[in-house]
């Protein structure tokens, strides 16, 4: 009987459907908000700055936060609480004007004091405000010199301040005061969260997984074209894909690869190929001989004409083509090209080109002879090694085949294998056990980040670095471009650490992929296209629906 | 044996196995490759390796597996405290708990549909067999059953959302978030059209061919041919005679089923975004989030037994021999 009952209930339910009753994003007729509706993959572990580990979260921050300064789309940092700053000659105090009468989500007026509080925080509780430490290394303290004005003083020169400046996502000193202990604050997901940014946070729903913004009309710098912006998940790109497709969402904050092509088709929907931030590498075993564990791997792997030999046994183009479907460019240096809109991009790289006779002939050269299955070796050691990739990446088994193929046809035995993404951190560190590595990153806008995972000092258990590479001469560059204030000269230290890497191949970087996304373009105009995404705050900010 | 005797019996079995179980899930979460606090906290760029450590600690992770992990998860137990997961930072029994009702309710549906429509329709294919009929609803038993759900699922939501402009994903739409689902059942109901027409259409199969073979058999019965002897009709004779008997396979089948329903479908909660069970055990298995490894599995584990229980007895009321035994 309760079977019936149940039973009944979907079918009236259903019946409601068939009346008309499928509302699938379609509100009422009266005052409805326009809103920007956003389908994406991820959501946000929490709107706490101090231990946010996913990127989603930093999404929200843009929206719901304000930071001194910000990335603009060409590249450059512009002013964002801060109206003008400047350094003192000496490069360690750092003074920032901030604009008048900016307004917290509550209606209060910020004040140069509050921003002083959380810069105090993050420097002086760094166990609690974990994500933020990281970019106080070397501040002192900060002060609120008078209402509007702001010092941060340095214990030596710092390089990159207004990127740093533009991850301290400032918060309301009245939600955070109350923690006593690094875990209390940690534990706080802060999802009422009160900000400066140009939304406000009206509804956020970690089940359902949907979250809305709201347009903060007393934002300091203009205000959003639309009521609101809606983020909803999705579980499977294709289904993201088909909800573009159909009209459920308006913009798609990503896009397969592979559906790209299909996904430029749809009528209404224009499909975004973004030059981005991200590099894709073969990682070579590169650990010390002296490392702890020892490295398991084929020792060939150190002699630099074996690597050579590699680098000129792949076809970087064909990757590009075949498994990017042509969105993206080759790489060359662990740097992207889009970074400072390409100042810290060192182009004076010449790569070598792909040339399988050429690679033949170094390894003949440098003693390696083909044996009778076709395979090279040297006094014993056998070209045979190991090509491994996260099995959580949907392009890499491609490449994989592609470049097993090239590299057997110069007498490398290279055998692809799928490895679970949490198994491939602990083989190349802290264990050094693999030989080859595909595998990739998502770079900060400042170089910083992407030349730290090269340095000696990384290769701890906890560290960035996969490869194990260790260069005295790279490390103590690595040093000196952070406390380089003028730009020009930063970035010679900046290029040369890049030739470094170049030169000696802990990584040989395969391609830099674009930024797939796509929009309905009879619902919004008005998306700026950037390194940042079109689902960027400033993006967002200049939306306006079509009329 | 009484009825009552045999009950306790089971259900004293039933304890030991769900003790087994959970000493099992302590120890094979500890024996996958990789670092717990690596997979939570991703590629993060902005987590340094001290932080990391402390991570590990606060995790409790710094020490040995046995006796310190050991007998503090089992301390925690014993309390009713299922700890904190720390994908998600919240405790794991309200996790577990908001899931678990979207799972009932999307499984719940697509059981009910697929264990009515089976019943049925096998029971028609086998009283009508070798007609056109019973080839039919074979040839789509098969098929269905055959059927990989991912598949499945992505045409029925490409179709569904195109022609029908059905939702693509989500339980309710998002303007609806956050209302008690009764003041939006129409949107609920929209938003559970597809995943459930999925479900039941791969379960259906199953159930289908299982009640037409057994009422074959039982039809072939020799009190059947009595029954009709005796001047019943064929619906008297399908009815009280057959269905009853037939009815044995079925309930183990659905008891079975029953029992998973709480592993929710993750294929199809997968396709539908739909925020569910299935869903969730994917995540903790990928983050190795073990609180919640240790929580969602004792839920699987104890609702598995208690089906398997409730199974047991409805065959002592189905089938007398089994109190006999």
């Amino acid at each position: 009987m309760r079977k019936l009952v149940f039973l009944g209930i979907l079918v009236a339910a259903l019946a409601l459907t068939a009346c008309g009753g499928v509302s699938n994003g379609a509100a009422p007729a009266e005052a409805t908000p326009v809103a920007v509706r956003v389908g994406w993959l991820g959501f946000p572990d929490t709107l706490n700055p101090a231990y946010a580990f996913l990127t989603e979260s930093y999404s929200m921050f843009d929206f719901v936060y304000s930071t001194l300064t910000t990335e603009g789309p060409t590249g450059e940092y512009i002013g964002l609480l801060a109206e003008t700053w400047s350094a003192s000659a000496d490069g360690l105090t750092w003074t920032y004007k901030l604009r008048p009468n900016i307004k917290w989500h509550n209606g209060e007026t910020l004040t140069a004091e509050q921003v002083a509080w959380n810069i105090n925080a993050f420097i002086q509780n760094p166990d609690g405000w974990v994500t933020n430490s990281g970019y106080v290394i070397g501040f002192v303290s900060a002060r609120a010199v008078d209402a509007t004005t702001l010092e941060i003083l340095t214990e030596f020169p710092i390089s990159n301040m207004d990127y740093r400046a533009s991850f301290l996502y400032i918060v309301y000193p009245p939600d955070f005061e109350k923690f006593a202990t690094p875990e209390e604050l940690q534990n706080f997901t802060n999802f009422s969260p009160i900000g400066t940014g140009p939304f406000k946070l009206a509804t956020l729903d970690k089940d359902q997984r949907i979250i809305i913004l709201e347009t903060n009309p007393d934002y300091f710098s203009g205000h959003a074209k639309v009521d609101q912006v809606i983020y909803q998940t999705f579980d499977n790109s294709d289904a993201l894909v088909q909800a573009i497709k159909v009209g459920d969402i308006d913009m798609t904050t990503e896009i397969p690869d592979s559906a790209f092509a299909a996904v430029s088709a749809f009528e209404n929907v224009i499909a975004v190929s973004l030059p981005g931030r991200s590099i894709t590498e073969l990682i070579i075993n590169s650990a010390p001989a002296d490392h702890d564990p020892a490295p398991t791997r084929n020792p060939a792997l150190k002699d630099p004409q074996v690597r050579l030999a590699i680098a000129t046994a792949i076809n970087k183009q064909d990757l590009v083509d075949v498994v990017l479907q042509g969105n993206g460019v080759t790489g060359v240096s662990i740097v992207p090209p889009t970074l400072g809109g390409g100042f810290w991009f060192n182009q004076n790289i010449k790569d070598v080109a792909f040339n399988l006779e050429e690679a033949n002939r170094i390894l003949e050269a440098a003693g390696y002879t083909k044996e009778a299955d076709g395979v090279r070796s040297k006094e014993g050691v056998r070209l045979e090694m190991r090509l491994q990739y996260p099995s959580d990446q949907s392009s890499y088994p491609r490449a994989a085949d592609m470049m097993a193929n090239w590299l057997a046809e110069v007498g490398i035995k290279a055998t692809p294998e799928s490895v679970d993404p949490d198994s491939l951190v602990v083989a190349t560190n802290p264990n050094a056990d693999y030989d080859l590595v595909i595998w990739g990153w998502g770079s900060d806008p400042d170089p910083d980040f992407m030349l730290s995972v090269m340095t000696g000092e990384q290769y701890v258990e906890g560290g960035w670095s996969d490869s194990g590479y260790s260069n005295p001469d790279y490390d103590a560059n690595y040093l000196k471009q952070q406390q380089v204030i003028d730009p020009a000269e930063r970035q010679k230290i900046v290029w040369e650490m890049q030739e470094m890497v170049f030169t000696d191949r802990p990584y040989i970087i395969l391609w830099y992929g674009n930024i797939l996304q796509a929009y309905r373009s009879d619902r919004f105009t008005g998306f700026v296209q950037s390194p940042l995404g079109i689902d960027s705050f400033q993006s967002l900010m200049n939306v306006e629906p079509i009329k | 044996m009484s009825r009552q005797d045999y009950l306790l019996r089971k259900f004293l079995l039933s304890l030991v196995t769900i003790f087994v179980v959970v000493i099992v899930n302590f120890l094979l979460f500890r024996i996958l490759p990789g670092d717990p606090v690596r997979a939570v906290i991703g590629r993060n760029v902005r987590i340094s390796a001290e932080v990391q450590q402390s991570l590990r600690e606060q995790f409790g992770l710094d020490k040995p597996v046995f006796p310190d992990q050991f007998f503090s998860t089992m301390g925690q137990w014993a309390t009713g405290n299922l700890g904190v997961s720390w994908s998600l930072r919240k405790p794991v029994a309200e996790i577990l708990i908001s899931k678990l009702w979207n799972t009932l309710l999307l499984i719940g549906l697509g059981q009910i549909l697929s264990i009515l429509l089976g019943i049925i329709l096998g029971l028609l294919a086998g009283w009508k067999r070798k007609t056109s009929f019973d080839v039919g609803a074979l040839t789509f038993s098969l098929v269905a059953w055959a059927m990989p759900t991912f598949w499945l699922g992505i045409i029925l939501l490409a179709a569904g959302s195109s022609w029908l402009g059905l939702p693509t994903g989500g339980i309710v739409s998002p303007q609806n978030v956050g209302k008690p689902l009764y003041t939006v059942l129409p949107d609920l109901a929209a938003h559970l059209v597809l995943p459930t027409l999925t479900l039941t259409i791969l379960y259906l199969g199953e159930y289908m061919l299982i009640m037409r073979s057994s009422i074959l058999e039982v039809l072939s019965e020799d009190y059947i041919l009595t029954a009709k002897a005796k001047g019943l009709t064929q619906w008297q004779v399908l009815w009280r005679h057959g269905l009853k008997n037939a009815m044995l396979p079925i309930v183990t089948m659905i008891a079975l089923n029953l029992g998973f329903t709480v592993s929710g479908a993750i294929y199809i909660e997968t396709v539908f975004s739909y925020d569910g069970l299935g869903k969730l055990f994917q995540t903790a298995l990928t983050k190795q989030d073990y609180p919640l490894l240790q929580g969602a599995f004792l839920l699987l584990a104890v609702s598995v037994i208690v089906a398997n229980m409730l199974a047991d007895v409805l065959y002592t009321y189905l089938d007398p021999r089994v109190k006999a035994n």
